[in-house]
């Protein structure tokens, strides 16, 4: 028994620190792509950081530095300057999460699997010790946890940075919590989108097997997918309805539906009567309509996508899993 | 130990339905410990069947068993080197092999894979990406014996190497199969080039088996004959004649004592190999001990 000890400790290599096979390698083999997200992530973090603290009061001291917040001045005020020039720039860097998935998607089918269909690197993998689906197992899993990480990271301090903002929103034009960018970058959904990009990806590569047409169809792909899935949103959870007789209901959140409603209640196309009494008793116009999200509705509409999001992905991987095992056969 | 090395009954690849078959009904069988040379002209198959033997393809048809198992099974057993030997160009020499110590973690050698770097003074340091043709093949033959296999499949290993390079990696190769007793498949269609290296013959063309066998006995069932053009020679195989003036140089399978008339020798294996490629109508002959028929 000793003496077997000792032969295998004499071949087996010394265990090194660190990570240890295909996580090694693939942190070797795409060290750049590592480093790039890295950086990506420094920067994003650093302009949401900068919108949360500085950035904000620096617009604020500029807001009253031209007496902007006087009642006399009020709603006239025109307000603009370099401090908020500097925060919407800062803001759009924090935006470069919006970014994320494209650029998975991309990486994933060029760099990440195309590329190594093409020039052999993958068969050189499974021709060591390792079964082609334990070789995309972690082509997957290490990106997957660098993509979570680096996402949640981004979107809590974009939450951060959105709460900070707050009040500015209510005097400068500023961005409203349903738009497309804004409702990503504010909840699960951007996590959900960078996997859905690598997923994609992946899949693009595996299909094609050759670097750059992999990474064209996984950008076209996946900017067809978000688009598809993006106009889904505002039915995944039901609308709330305002209802006002002789006008319009306030304009709030995410609207939907407006119109206007007969004696009956039925909704019909506003005959744009505007303040004609005797066109809105012809047309039996007794009060308007307006269907919308409050905002209350961002965690149910968030969640509800989130989940059919991860839906998609856990079907491109499993196809991805399928036509590997298919193409090289009984993965072990 | 397993008794065979490789298995292949009815075995064939398509790639794509309206392409022609890359191998059509293969059936051979490679003993363990055997230096195979595959051989065969452009586009027979024989990168093909490296493949599917190192698992990185799934036959359309039949079967190939290595080492006793499917080949997915017996990844861990198996080395590669594919033709254009692939390598990642960002790593260097050292990382590179690293990569094999990471992905072989139960069976890698640093010593042998080091040793074989060293020989061809590569220095660990250099990227990939600036070693040439040669030198690339140097790395990927150190992760493939650094691996330690039982069975290593080789696809045109010497193509691109000098001949000083080529002499000394073969007789490396070589040593340690001899050592180990590994079992060695190795495809070329440079003949010379595995002349004295090997003992077992597989000859494809058009995607199926033309000869197999150890190569003494394939060499022994043919006779490179010369006589008069007008001679007969029934009731013999004739691979390949051909004549020059009055004069008739063939390649037979004798089926019994040759005539008198004939001035015989036992061919080379590149007369062999030759003779084989010239008459891609000859009959297929095959002497490695199983029982089905040649197709």
């Amino acid at each position: 028994m000793t003496t077997v000890v000792t032969i295998e400790t004499s071949t087996a290599v010394a265990p090194s620190r660190g990570p240890r096979g295909l996580v090694w390698v693939m942190l070797r083999v795409h060290r750049w792509a590592l480093w790039f997200w890295v950086l990506l992530v420094a920067v994003g973090a650093g302009a949401l950081l900068f919108v949360h603290g500085p950035g904000t009061d620096a617009a604020w001291s500029e807001y009253r530095a031209m007496g902007c917040d006087s009642p006399e001045v009020g709603q006239a005020c025109d307000y603009s300057g370099p401090a908020i020039s500097r925060l919407g720039l800062a803001n759009s860097l924090g935006g470069l999460l919006n970014f994320v998935p494209l650029l998975a998607a991309a990486w994933a089918g060029g760099a990440l699997i195309g590329r190594e269909l093409e020039n052999g690197t993958a068969q050189l993998a499974w021709a060591q010790s390792v079964s082609p689906a334990r070789w995309l197992a972690a082509k997957l899993a290490v990106p997957a946890a660098l993509l979570v990480a680096g996402t949640t990271l981004l979107t809590l301090l974009h939450r951060l940075a959105w709460s900070s903002a707050a009040p500015l929103r209510s005097i400068v034009p500023w961005r409203e919590w349903y738009d497309d960018d804004i409702f990503l970058a504010n909840g699960t959904l951007a996590t959900a989108h960078a996997l859905l990009g690598l997923a994609v990806g992946a899949l693009a590569g595996l299909l094609l097997r050759r670097a750059l047409p992999a990474l064209a169809a996984a950008a076209v792909g996946l900017l067809v997918l978000t688009q598809a899935l993006g106009s889904l949103r505002p039915y995944l959870w039901p609308v709330e309805t305002l209802t006002q007789k002789g006008m319009y209901p306030p304009y709030t959140g995410m609207v939907l539906d407006d119109g206007a409603l007969t004696s009956t209640g039925a909704r019909v196309e506003d005959p744009l009567c505007i303040n004609d009494t005797k066109c809105l008793a012809d047309h039996d116009i007794v009060g308007f309509y307006r269907d919308y999200h409050p905002s209350s509705h961002f965690w149910p509409l968030q969640l509800v996508e989130t989940g059919i999001v991860l839906a998609v992905v856990a079907l491109a991987v499993l196809a991805a899993f399928r036509l590997l095992r298919r193409r090289t056969g009984a993965a072990v | 130990m397993t008794e065979t090395a490789i298995e292949a009954a009815a075995l064939g690849k398509r790639f794509g339905r309206r392409r022609k078959r890359a191998l059509d009904g293969c059936a051979f069988q490679l003993p363990a410990g055997r230096i195979c040379a595959v051989v065969g002209p452009n586009g027979a198959g024989k990168s093909t069947l490296l493949s599917l033997a190192a698992g990185l393809l799934h036959p359309s048809d039949g079967t190939i068993t290595v080492l006793g198992q499917a080949p997915a099974a017996a990844r861990e057993q198996v080395a590669y080197v594919a033709q254009d030997k692939p390598l990642h160009p960002q790593l260097t020499v050292a990382d590179t092999l690293r990569f094999g110590r990471e992905l072989n973690q139960r069976r890698w050698d640093d010593r042998v894979a080091e040793r074989i770097v060293a020989e061809g003074d590569l220095d660990p340091d250099a990227k990939i990406r600036t070693l040439s043709g040669g030198q690339r093949t140097r790395v990927a033959l150190a992760l493939a014996l650094g691996k330690r296999p039982e069975l290593l499949l080789l696809d045109e290993p010497m193509a691109d190497l000098d001949p000083l390079a080529r002499h000394q990696l073969m007789a490396t190769l070589m040593a340690d199969a001899a050592e180990r007793g590994t079992t060695v498949v190795m495809s070329s269609h440079v003949v010379a080039e595995l002349e004295g290296a090997c003992d077992h013959l597989l000859l494809l063309g058009a995607g199926r088996v033309r000869l197999a066998g150890p190569l003494d006995d394939l060499l022994a069932a043919h006779r490179l004959v010369t006589g008069r053009a007008d001679a007969g020679l029934d009731p013999h195989t004739v691979v390949e004649s051909r004549t020059t003036g009055r004069q008739l140089t063939a390649l037979v399978r004798p089926e019994g004592p040759l005539d008198d008339t004939w001035q015989s020798t036992v061919p080379t294996l590149e007369e062999l190999v030759l003779a084989h490629l010239r008459a891609p109508e000859a009959p297929a002959l095959r002497l490695d001990s199983v029982p089905e028929a040649a197709v």
